[in-house]
């Protein structure tokens, strides 16, 4: 069997370490930057799609398919992104009469709507954020949405029906700035899905956001699994993650657990996925959406319960039966954190950082799992997402965790670009993190109050090292430049004839 | 050889001299920094690695990795506590770009870093700006980035608008 992966970067590597393991093969495709990128090397085979723009490659589904039928593969994997949750993609794949390694089209179709989401939670008698059960289509006038607005109440977040990751999303404090909301929503939503339908939702105060993994087979079986603790966000979007949540208790967990469930079980849900609920200060939940795909911070759960996800999208999707024990799904073990590593400088408002990576050290050790995507000498591209890896530490207990990523941390070194690592040990280091004391506004609060002051600060012992570690390389630069190998120390020459005997 | 390093925004006067070798592919430097003197054990690793042992305080053992970024004499110094830039001999090379102690005369152009959309745009003409205010937000690589003013000016001129697509190195507006 020979798997096709649609996707680049760490996830396209995720996904090809788990083919490697069951013994499938993997087919790689490329756009013209990424020719020399680390998922094209380290795949069986790999075919060029197109072009750098991802709309000419990476979101072409007759170029993949080409490379499916040319190839000989027998499935296709998305990954997270691009195709992952186009249903067009997945009912394309099928067709041509290749194994989706995903959920049914119908199932990523279903929950793509919003709206059509809540409703089947509401069907299976899962708690939903009071809001509009029907979308909202240009044809609604902003009066008449201000009538459904008032018995909902204020503050309130203007939603897109196609939407996701706060694309097509507004906050309304108050009645008067409903009308501006509706418009900026719609245009966002309008260009991002190509729908500029929206739906009303009220706006929970500071909610944390915990969700549910699920697999389900072709069976009828459905587990969940123990949850994971997504509130550390900036602007809507995750950058650290936990499992399990501190904010919930075994009885929380089997209760979500099973809402989650019932969910996937009412809409047919088969293959990984996740459902994502709001959890207030109370203790109460509500259903917030359903992701159709693996996830960017599936690991934590692998970490915790031991279970290959990836493994099992696998093996569910060549019809195997789950036969995992639902009991250990929700009875973690220890506890484990990753920290998504973006391209970009958290000292410039995480503007991205593309460019060539010169040198890269990643950690290792007890714990840790570092999911890359790029190598030295690799130019991350301006074309697409800058997540350059994931990097998750498992320990005994949530202290453990902290301080084993805090480990991890100081060894990851990535020259040339910049990178959120020193934003990531700031985090780690405040008190409020340390105690589990946050929701979904805590990182957008605490970075607008530290303004404009620099991640990566530095004491002055360090400062000193820095001093003299510049002299010393600005002293054998000069010197090796300036009066040609000889002038080397004999120990400088050596080194540097045992590197070219390495790299040769 | 002495150089003059920057980091952080002072200057420091830094003369290296080799005394000898060590053990094990090392040497001993004098290094002087503002006239402060420390003998330093010091190996290159790989391309871009140096191992510094200071053997005057409990044989400190700091790993270094350095790279040039895209400016002359600058260098990106990562220790495992964070990393920061320094520049070399600064005054001497010719440096382009954004004078660091951020007075800047005259109009000032802001430019698109990356290929992208223009999704919003936060001022128009004849605005007045403060130092790192949000002027245009431009989505790449699949986030929103807010690009600030460079100086506190006037908006003179905004020559895009939402929903353009621009290259790299396109002139958003002008700040005067």
């Amino acid at each position: 069997m020979k798997v096709l992966i649609a996707n680049r970067g760490e996830i396209a590597i995720r996904v090809m370490r788990t083919c490697r393991e069951l013994g499938l093969g993997t087919v790689a495709v490329y756009s013209d930057c990424d020719r020399g990128a680390p998922h094209v090397r380290y795949a069986d085979e790999a075919y060029h799609i197109g072009p750098n723009e991802a709309i000419r490659s990476y979101l072409r589904i007759d170029a993949i398919l080409d490379v499916a039928r040319r190839s000989g593969a027998d499935a296709v994997h998305p990954g997270y992104g691009f195709l992952a949750e186009n249903p067009a993609f997945a009912r394309a794949v099928a067709e041509a009469g290749l194994t989706f390694i995903g959920p049914p089209a119908d199932a990523i179709a279903l929950m793509g709507s919003k709206t059509a989401a809540r409703q089947a939670a509401m069907r299976a008698g899962v708690p939903v954020v009071p809001g509009t059960e029907t979308p909202l289509g240009d044809e609604v006038t902003d009066a008449a949405i201000a009538a459904i607005a008032d018995p909902l109440g204020y503050p309130l977040l203007v939603k897109a029906v196609a939407g996701g990751g706060g694309k097509g999303m507004r906050t309304v404090s108050a009645p008067a700035e409903l009308s501006g909301a509706i418009r900026a929503a719609r245009s966002e939503a309008g260009s991002a899905f190509g729908d500029t339908s929206i739906y009303l939702e009220r706006r929970l105060e500071r909610p944390r956001h915990v969700e549910i993994q699920l697999l389900g087979d072709h069976h009828g079986t459905v587990l969940p699994f123990t949850e994971r603790e997504c509130s550390i966000q900036r602007r809507h979007q995750k950058v650290v993650e936990e499992s399990p949540s501190a904010a919930v208790t075994p009885a929380l967990r089997a209760e979500m657990a099973k809402c989650a469930a019932a969910v996937a079980g009412a809409v047919g849900y088969t293959n990984a996925g996740t459902i994502e609920f709001l959890l207030d200060a109370d203790g109460r939940f509500y259903f917030l959406e359903m992701n159709t795909r693996l996830q960017v911070e599936h690991p934590i759960t692998e970490m915790v319960t031991g279970v290959d996800l990836v493994e099992w999208q696998i093996r569910i999707a060549r019809g195997e039966r789950l036969t995992l024990d639902p009991a250990r799904l929700l009875s973690p073990r220890g506890h484990a954190i990753e920290c998504r590593v973006y391209a970009e400088d958290p000292d410039s408002r995480f503007m991205p950082s593309p460019g060539l990576v010169t040198g890269l050290r990643t950690p290792s050790g007890p714990g840790v799992r570092d999911d890359g995507g790029v190598a030295a000498g690799y130019e991350v591209p301006v074309f697409y997402d800058s997540l350059i890896s994931k990097l998750v530490a498992w320990g005994e207990d949530r202290p453990r965790a902290i301080a084993r990523m805090a480990r991890a941390l100081s060894e990851y070194e990535v020259l040339g670009v910049k990178t959120t690592i020193p934003f990531f040990q700031w985090l780690l280091a405040q008190s409020d993190f340390h105690d589990g004391r946050f929701d979904t506004t805590y990182l957008d609060r605490v970075l607008a109050a530290r303004a404009e002051r620099s991640f990566g600060e530095i004491g002055d012992a360090t400062e000193d090292v820095a001093v003299i570690a510049v002299g010393l390389h600005a002293y054998l630069r000069a010197a090796a430049a300036g009066a040609g190998a000889s002038a080397l120390p004999s120990g400088w020459r050596q080194t540097a004839r045992l590197e070219g005997l390495r790299s040769s | 050889m002495t150089f003059e390093i920057e980091i952080n925004g002072r200057t420091r006067s830094v003369s290296v001299e080799r005394i000898g070798e060590t053990t094990g592919g090392a040497h001993q430097f004098r290094v002087s920094v503002d006239g402060r003197v420390r003998l330093v054990d010091a190996r290159r690793v790989g391309a871009s690695g140096l191992s510094v042992i200071l053997p005057d305080c409990a044989r400190a053992s700091h790993d270094v990795g350095l790279a040039e970024t895209a400016r002359t004499g600058e260098w990106v110094v990562h220790l495992a506590t964070g990393s920061l830039r320094a520049v070399v001999n600064g005054r001497r090379a010719a440096r382009g770009g954004v004078d660091s102690s951020g007075s800047l005369d005259g109009e000032q152009r802001v430019v698109a870093p990356m290929p992208g959309r223009v999704v919003c745009v936060l001022v128009k003409p004849g605005d007045e700006v403060a130092p790192r205010q949000g002027l245009v937000v431009v989505e790449a690589m699949r986030m929103e980035n807010e690009l600030t003013s460079p100086k506190a000016g006037r908006v003179k001129d905004v020559q895009v608008a939402e929903g353009m697509s621009v290259e790299a190195g396109r002139v958003l507006m002008v700040i005067e």
